[in-house]
């Protein structure tokens, strides 16, 4: 069984080498030698497969009330109901009316459903086990199940007992555990040949930021609203500066939460291929020879900020999992009344 | 023009994303060579520390990337 796995994974390695060759040189008879950067980083209407297949996904978009289903864009366009925009993925409608809304799935979404389900799949797996008896009365047994496990025990007494104080980290390590590993899911599919890294998205960071937002706020604490509203201690009239930055102060909280991950994944994506762009632009200036000779040493510093991805890209899911839990856990904790002694000292001294 | 500012503000970046992780990689190691017992709590403040500062910094390399890819948003 262990023999089978191996065999097919170094198959499919094989395939994974031989398949870029052969599709630079397909390339190549091209005239032009762009290396397009940032069609590398936005969103497609297609998945990319295994040999450079391109998997077109279906648009879906309402049109004053009315829904129109389409199995690709070609397909919109042959109908000749639609028309593409000049750039980017947007259609806009023949005879001029506008789109109200566009529903169409893309590549990133895509690849936010399949680290969902990845994710879903390993909690509802290993929540199976726990239930049965595995690793809650006897020992956790093999080597996943100890993986979960340490993940796992980590979220829950490194993230969120440290930073959620009280009984309340148990609300919350549910979701800190998921996001966590989602994230990371979304992260690692980055690093995969035709794989997309799709936390390098604003839309997805944003979404993601947004739950952290609406958790922390549903779940505050009287107190929490008291210090962006009330402030206790503080003299009347210093309100009206202080309110109005404490809101925007709620919000900056999750919007350096989304624009923090969605960079680091972006930074990274156009690192990597801007550094093995240069071996075209040497190619390109000093002739093949220096071109060639130079690729030995940027494939090689590829190969070094492939490997640093791959720990950013936990440690961003790190981040954003203990930025939520830092968050969370200054929203919920509740202060032991110690203000009324403040309030009366500050309204000693202004009276 | 878009790139002479792209790539200065590059550069200005790098300069404080530098002294600032830096500051606090001195100081965490100087705590921890104080007192290495607390060295894991050390460890988590600075990576959650050093994370501030990279978010920064990045927001001004994405204002870099769009200024030299003249992205208009």
């Amino acid at each position: 069984m262990s023999q089978a796995l191996r065999l097919t994974a170094i198959t499919i390695l094989f395939l994974l080498v031989l398949n870029p060759v052969s599709l630079a040189a397909d390339n190549a008879q091209e005239d032009e030698p762009v290396i397009d950067v940032i069609g590398k980083v936005v969103d497609h209407d297609y998945l990319e497969l295994v040999g450079g297949a391109k998997l077109y996904l279906p648009r879906i978009f309402m049109v004053n009330g009315e829904w129109y289903l389409f199995a690709n864009t070609q397909s919109a366009v042959d109908t000749g109901e639609f028309e593409r925009a000049e750039e980017g993925l947007g259609l806009i409608r023949s005879d001029g009316e506008t789109i109200s809304l566009d529903m169409s799935i893309t590549s990133h979404l895509m690849y936010v459903w399949f680290g969902l389900i990845l994710t879903l799949f390993i909690t509802l797996w290993a929540s199976r086990k726990y239930k049965k008896g595995v690793g809650a009365t006897t020992e956790p047994k093999g080597i996943s199940q100890n993986l979960f496990e340490v993940f796992f025990v980590f979220i829950r007494d490194d993230i969120a007992k440290e930073y959620i104080p009280g009984d309340k980290h148990k609300k919350f390590v549910t979701y800190l555990f998921s996001v966590f590993m989602a994230i990371s899911f979304m992260n690692l599919f980055g690093l995969l040949p035709w794989g997309v890294a799709t936390t390098a998205d604003l839309t997805v960071t944003a979404t993601l930021a947004a739950i952290t937002f609406f958790i922390t706020q549903w779940n505050a604490s009287k107190d929490h609203w008291e210090h962006v509203f009330m402030f206790p201690g503080v003299h009347p009239a210093m309100r009206i500066i202080l309110t109005p930055v404490e809101i925007l102060g709620l919000f900056t909280k999750p919007f350096a939460l989304a624009v923090r991950l969605f960079a680091n994944m972006l930074s990274g994506k156009i690192m990597i291929v801007c550094v093995l762009g240069l071996i075209f632009i040497f190619t390109d200036i000093f002739g093949p020879a220096v071109g060639l000779s130079s690729s030995i040493f940027w494939v090689g510093l590829t190969a070094l900020l492939y490997i640093l991805k791959a720990f950013i890209a936990l440690l961003q899911a790190y981040i954003f999992t203990l930025l939520s839990a830092v968050f969370i856990g200054m929203a919920v904790e509740e202060h032991h009344h110690e203000h009324e002694s403040k309030v009366a000292a500050a309204t000693d001294v202004h009276v | 023009m878009g790139f002479l500012a792209a790539g200065l503000g590059a550069g200005i970046i790098a300069i404080g994303a530098g002294i600032g992780i830096g500051m606090i990689g001195k100081s965490a190691v100087e705590s921890i060579a104080r007192q290495p017992e607390a060295a894991g709590d050390i460890r988590g403040a600075m990576i959650l520390t050093a994370a501030f500062i990279e978010g920064v910094a990045l927001f001004g390399a994405i204002v870099c990337a769009l200024l030299a890819l003249n992205i208009t948003v």
